[in-house]
């Protein structure tokens, strides 16, 4: 085996670049996953991008190519449309991810106290969800939030209320079915983060003086900063940039950045707007990202200690 | 007297310290303390009391109770029985975060966190206590330990010794009346052991702190306490100073814990035991007996000319001291420790020998099994 390869220089040649990829350093085992990603993301975006600061005039099934303009960015930074529908979209983000953290961190907490089996059903629980896909999770909400859903079955039953409250196609069905939908996504990182602390910790706090909330505030809730800081990064992106909610529990009327796109191309066949949105809705997501990245890197900065 | 004694109360527990004048200058009391998990009975009768300045060591092998005993004292676990008290007050219902003690984690359980002084204030700040008594209280405190340099480091840019330091600093600045150390050395590796100990036991002494240790390591708990109280079995066996748990351990299970032993059958009449070098011993025990010496309390001599005689099986020199094994002509291995400059030669394997007992009074007699 060794003697053919050493006669083929082309094997030879190959066989050293397969050594690269499977064990080299640096980039060399990445470069597998970078090919790809060029060719099914990093081309395709640069070719809607092109597509937004591009002047094309189709004029009786002939294209004309004007070259470059801004104008199609200049429109949608001065059209109010556009500043509501992403202000709308940062807002359910942000509120989204608020949610997810509130409900999110007293489950990872009931982890981090629980016993064995609480740890296990947490676990299931958490994951179960992830197993169905979202748009099948969404379907599910609108047989909740309905007319006839559960809700309002009970609420009316009950005697609570005498017409069904309206809930789905508003913005409170939108915000219910995104932060439970992404939900696992919080807590996830949270129990990876806590699960691996040393309970003695805890009993240091209280030892020392500090009570049950002392102990969280002070100790538990700045310890679980880099669970928290990708919780946090990972919740945002998915609710600023989801479409399947909005849409459905939204009811079609309910315009958030990704439907605005998704309008754009699929029905107005507008590309060049919908590239300057994605551009938009792009760059506003790594702003945030960002900045949730810089807290999380000073909150952390602990965890960096021993290289210093 | 168990139950009643765990219902008194304050006053009432003051009474009873006057009644039993050795325990009126104790700081911390333990009285018939009692846990269990679920069925298993982890401790029982557990009875300390320990004076002010005094370091008192858990010793015995895991599983034996002393963490237990460490964590009911403490207040992370409540008791099934018994009672605990400091300076004579009921400890029991004093929550774990306003129990005057300290503890010391095996793991020291530092706040990664935060900062060496952020650590070490936290209790102070937890007091509520203002900002520049903290920072004041923090210096000294580091001072003390030697780490005023390391104020601003995190955790995890210290050693496994420094790391110790802050642990206990961060006891010691909230002044607790007893300091509980949880094998405080054994994440340390044994180079640094050695001078941690004796670090560690001046520190506390210097500071007058009330201390209790627990270790599975005789060694340690031969350097670093004024008492050891060996357990087994949630069961404290003996309670004594250093040198009489090794001189005379009170039962066959101490004596084996705590450094080497020879043990081998003897009968005892008249109340005294005849051992098998001729020499005799006295005892309050009749019948069938088992007899103890250490190692180093038999004396070799090359060839044989005594009642106890043997053949060497093994031997090996250990820096200033030859151990050798000896089969007797019972059959029986027995340790023997002398010191090499005793001896003009070393003995071989196979060497004919003559045994005798140093100190016949050092040797212990146990009830036959």
């Amino acid at each position: 085996m060794i003697a053919s390869a050493q006669q083929n220089p082309l094997t030879r040649l190959g066989s050293a670049t397969m050594d690269k990829l499977l064990s080299g350093r640096g980039v060399w085992p990445a470069v597998p996953a970078l090919i790809a990603l060029t060719v099914v993301a990093v081309i395709p975006f640069g070719i809607l991008l092109s597509l937004g600061f591009t002047d094309i005039l189709v004029n009786r099934g002939a294209i004309s190519w004007n070259g470059f303009t801004l104008d199609f960015l200049t429109n949608a930074l001065t059209d109010t449309l556009y500043w509501t529908t992403f202000r709308r979209s940062m807002t359910l983000a942000l509120t989204t991810t608020a949610l997810c953290f509130l409900f999110g961190y007293p489950v990872a907490y009931l982890f981090l106290v629980g016993g064995a089996w609480t740890r296990r059903l947490i676990l299931i629980l958490t994951i179960a969800p992830l197993l169905t896909s979202g748009i099948v999770r969404t379907y599910a909400w609108l047989v909740i939030l309905g007319g006839r859903g559960v809700v309002n079955g009970t609420l009316m039953q009950l005697g609570v209320i005498d017409q069904p409250l309206r809930i789905v196609n508003t913005h409170w069905a939108v915000l219910i079915g995104m932060a439970q939908i992404h939900l696992p996504v919080m807590i996830l990182p949270l129990i990876a983060v806590l699960a691996r602390q040393d309970r003695s910790i805890e009993e240091a706090s209280a030892n020392l003086g500090a009570s049950r909330l002392g102990t969280l505030r002070h100790v538990i809730l700045p310890m679980s900063a880099p669970g928290i800081g990708t919780g946090t990064a990972l919740v945002f992106t998915l609710s600023y940039t989801t479409f399947v909610v909005p849409q459905l529990l939204g009811g079609g009327n309910y315009l958030n950045a990704a439907t605005m796109i998704y309008e754009q191309v699929v029905f107005s066949l507008e590309w060049s707007k919908g590239a300057v949105s994605s551009l938009i809705l792009m760059l506003t997501c790594l702003v945030v990202l960002a900045a949730i990245a810089m807290v999380t890197n000073h909150l952390t900065r602990w965890t960096r200690a021993h290289d210093a | 007297m168990d139950a009643s004694l765990a219902e008194l109360s304050w006053d009432e527990m003051a009474g009873v310290a006057q009644a039993a004048p050795a325990s009126a200058t104790s700081v911390l009391q333990v009285r018939d303390l009692e846990k269990r998990f679920g069925g298993t009975v982890v401790l029982s009768d557990c009875t300390i009391d320990v004076a002010e300045g005094e370091i008192v060591t858990l010793l015995g092998p895991s599983g034996c109770g002393k963490t237990t005993l460490l964590r009911c004292i403490a207040g992370f676990w409540e008791p099934d029985g018994g009672a605990i008290s400091i300076d004579g007050r009921n400890a029991l219902p004093i929550p774990v975060n306003r129990r005057p003690v300290g503890v010391v984690f095996q793991s020291y359980a530092l706040f990664p966190h935060m900062t060496v002084a952020q650590n070490v204030g936290y209790g102070l700040r937890m007091r509520g206590v203002p900002k520049r008594q903290i920072a004041e209280a923090v210096a000294r405190i580091l001072d003390t330990v030697a780490l005023g340099a390391f104020a601003d480091r995190w955790p995890a840019q210290l050693s496994g010794g420094q790391q110790q330091r802050v642990a206990v600093a961060r006891v010691l600045v909230l002044e607790p009346r007893v300091l509980l150390l949880d094998e405080p050395f054994s994440a340390l590796d044994a180079k640094l052991r050695g001078a941690m100990q004796m670090d560690l036991r001046q520190l506390i002494k210097r500071l007058g702190i009330t201390a209790i240790f627990v270790t599975h390591d005789q060694e340690e708990a031969l350097i670093m306490s004024d008492r050891i109280a060996v357990m087994r079995q949630g069961r404290i066996e003996q309670i004594a100073a250093p040198e009489e748990v090794f001189d005379h351990p009170a039962t066959a299970y101490v004596a084996d814990f705590v450094g080497a032993s020879n043990f081998w059958a003897a009968s005892a009449e008249n109340g005294k035991v005849v051992l098998s070098d001729g020499s005799t011993v006295a005892t309050k025990l009749t019948g069938p007996v088992r007899a103890m010496s250490r190692p180093h309390n038999i004396r070799l001599e090359a060839g044989h000319g005594g009642p106890w005689t043997g053949t060497i099986t093994l031997h090996r020199p250990v820096g200033p001291l030859v151990d050798y094994v000896v089969r007797t002509m019972d059959g029986i291995d027995i340790k023997v420790s002398a010191l090499r400059q005793e001896q003009a030669r070393i003995l071989a394997d196979g060497a004919e020998v003559t045994l005798s007992l140093r100190d016949p009074s050092l040797c212990a007699i146990y009830p036959a099994d």
